[in-house]
């Protein structure tokens, strides 16, 4: 591979990284900034971006200003860690078949998926808040969890078939051969390679579901004891004012968890774990 | 045990048939290779044996019991793939042991029995590591132990070495040879390779567009090809075919008629084809340089020189068809220069309108008779 750049094309590549990341990171640097000014010097004038005499402040009074933020958190943990688990156990399976069995109607199937992947759950609120109804689930962490799982499963369905499908069916067929069921093919062939693969649906679908619950929460759930982090950082916005700094904050801590879970996932995604199964 | 019998064998895929009623008989402990161009529905035969394929039509039978709707495990057969398969998360001794892992075999049986597989395919001393630190010949070392701690009747090759590079090829051949008389087991092996074929196998079964084209020994069809398909397959470089006109029989043989030049061919005489264009055959290592019962002036384009051989191609006019002469390695000529080359009359096929063979009276001392009838070995 042709592998040098003249001095001018080394500045223009690092410079387009730089206004990219500058792009992507500068609302993070500018919440983290804000958690460490203190509320007053936020409405100054001018305007400064650097905090002075900033401290971490914040991110101690904002466990006082609002008591149940702790629960928050575990709420949207808890939520989006049942939600992954719940996809992956179906997703698994379900990406097995389509990626190795032809049977009647999975293109369709998969069609299908990927159209509901199309609706945003907004879309469906009215109608999905009368089946929680029914079910009577509102007001319940399943009424959270249902939906999310609902619609995480095409997307995981689709990345893992993909990946799935790039597993030589040789190994199938020579498991097969030793006399293996489809069962233990998946468990003890087709799992551990796919490992990889799983680890991403994992993390999008986590990611996912911290993300999506906003909307779950905010229509189907009315106690505050359920409440996942989105829905709790509206208790930063007080009657008077918003309290921006604390807010910033609680974002930031809220979201660590999430960042700790994919950092520990992230050491499966390891390339190369076909190497040597089949002689490309 | 191992007999394989094929009854009325077809494969179809949609509408197209891709393997036309095939018979065939394979002895317990024999060495049937299957070779054929690709797209002769070789390895799809391979895998209907196995049963990874349904079969359309016909029966399978291993040990006079159909099997036809039994899974591979139940038949007794074991499997090679092509691209080794193996499986790339387990060490070496978890990939011999699958099977028996599937089968719940005790531990100690099992570590006994993979480490028997090991010894005898020297991989001893590999047992700990991943597929992905072994070289393309040991890996497919362990897919052939995995197939040999299963103990199956018949042992499938699926283009085993055709992932090797020549050297590595040409061993593997020999450790496959020693290890088939080492397990006395029936083994069926599918390539495209005709050295593999020529040199391994107790009988080859050349297979033509879903169609079993000839079955013999590996002699037997170097010197009785049953027919064109089998003469131009079999033999490397390929047999030259050139027209001629069947002037007369007698008992010697039929007497054939080239641009003038007659000769007598001994094959088993053959009325009613006099006057007939026939097809003469004759193999590039046949050909002499200087005059012949038939003789030939030609102009070399290319000259290859392999040391122990020079390979000179000509094209002869108006037939298109390169004509391919195997001479000795120090012969002289050159390209673009006109030689006489001679086809001796003994040495030549000969072959009827529809490409059928005319048996050749090929003084059968050249050939192993053991060979030509295993069953008198």
């Amino acid at each position: 591979m042709i592998n040098r750049y003249r001095w001018y094309e080394l500045v223009a590549i690092y410079a387009g990284i730089l206004v990219f990341l500058g792009f992507i990171l500068a609302p993070f640097v500018e919440g983290f900034l804000v958690s460490l000014k203190p509320l007053g010097l936020l409405f100054s004038s001018p305007y400064r971006f650097w905090p002075e005499n900033g401290s971490f402040a914040a991110y101690y009074t904002m466990w006082e200003s609002v008591p149940g933020f702790a629960r928050y958190i575990f709420n949207s943990f808890f939520i989006s860690t049942i939600v992954t688990a719940i996809v992956l156990i179906l997703v698994i399976p379900a990406a097995y078949a389509f990626a190795r069995f032809n049977f009647r109607g999975s293109g369709a199937l998969l069609g299908a998926f990927l159209a509901v992947n199309m609706f945003s759950g907004a879309v469906l609120l009215i109608p999905l808040f009368r089946l929680m109804r029914s079910f009577g689930v509102l007001n319940t962490y399943l009424a959270m969890i249902m939906p999310g799982v609902a619609f995480l499963i095409p997307s995981a369905i689709w990345l893992l078939r993909t990946y799935m499908m790039r597993i030589p069916r040789e190994l199938d067929e020579a498991a097969f051969v030793d006399g293996a069921s489809h069962f233990y093919t998946l468990r003890r062939v087709i799992l551990p390679i796919a490992m990889p693969g799983i680890t991403v649906v994992a993390i999008t679908t986590f990611i996912g579901a911290y993300a999506q619950q906003f909307i779950y929460a905010l229509t189907f759930n009315s106690k505050t004891e359920y409440m996942p982090l989105p829905v709790g950082l509206f208790a930063y916005f007080g009657r008077q004012e918003v309290i921006w700094n604390e807010l910033m904050a609680a974002s930031f801590v809220g979201i660590a968890p999430a960042v700790v879970v994919i950092f520990l996932l992230q050491r499966y995604l390891v390339s190369g774990l076909t190497a040597g199964a089949v002689k490309q | 045990m191992g007999q394989l019998n094929l009854n009325r064998v077809q494969k179809f895929y949609g509408t197209f048939e891709v393997l036309k009623g095939i018979e065939l008989e394979v002895k317990n402990g024999e060495f049937v290779v299957f070779v054929g161009p690709s797209g002769c529905g070789k390895s799809t035969l391979l895998r209907m044996i196995a049963g990874l394929d349904e079969t359309s039509s016909g029966d399978i039978l291993i040990d006079d019991k159909r099997v036809n709707d039994l899974p591979p495990v139940k038949r007794g057969i074991a499997m090679v793939f092509q691209s080794y398969a193996l499986y790339p998360h387990m060490t070496v001794f978890e990939n011999i042991a699958f099977p028996l892992r599937v089968e719940k075999m005790a531990e100690e049986k099992l570590k006994a029995k993979v480490e028997h597989a090991a010894r005898i395919l020297h991989l001893d001393q590999r047992l700990q590591q991943k597929p992905g630190m072994l070289s393309g010949g040991q890996r497919q070392r362990v897919a052939i132990g995995r197939a040999i701690v299963r103990e199956p009747k018949i042992f499938l090759f699926d283009e085993p070495l055709s992932n090797l590079d020549a050297a590595l090829r040409a061993d593997m051949r020999i450790e496959l040879a020693k290890l088939h008389r080492q397990l006395r087991a029936t083994m069926i092996y599918v390539t495209h390779d005709q050295v593999e074929a020529m040199t391994m196998a107790d009988r080859i079964v050349v297979l033509n567009a879903g169609e079993i084209a000839q079955t013999g020994a590996p002699l037997e069809l170097y010197h009785k090809p049953a027919n064109i398909f089998v003469a131009g397959f079999i033999g490397n470089p390929k047999m030259n075919f050139l027209p001629v006109t069947c002037k007369g029989v007698s008992d010697a043989g039929m007497e054939v008629d080239y641009k003038g030049q007659t000769a007598v061919v001994p094959v088993r005489p053959h009325g009613g084809l006099v006057g007939r264009t026939l097809t003469l055959g004759v193999r590039p290592e046949h050909i002499l340089l200087g005059a012949g019962d038939l003789s030939l002036k030609v102009t070399p384009t290319v000259i290859e020189r392999l040391g122990a051989h020079t390979v000179a191609y000509a094209a002869i006019n108006g037939e298109g068809e390169n004509y391919c002469a195997m001479l000795p390695g120090t012969v002289a000529i050159r390209p673009e220069e006109q030689v006489l080359t001679g086809i001796r009359a003994a040495d030549c096929h000969l072959f009827d309108e529809a490409g059928k063979a005319l048996e050749r009276c090929v003084e059968l001392t050249d050939i192993d008779m053991g060979l030509l009838n295993p069953a008198a070995a």
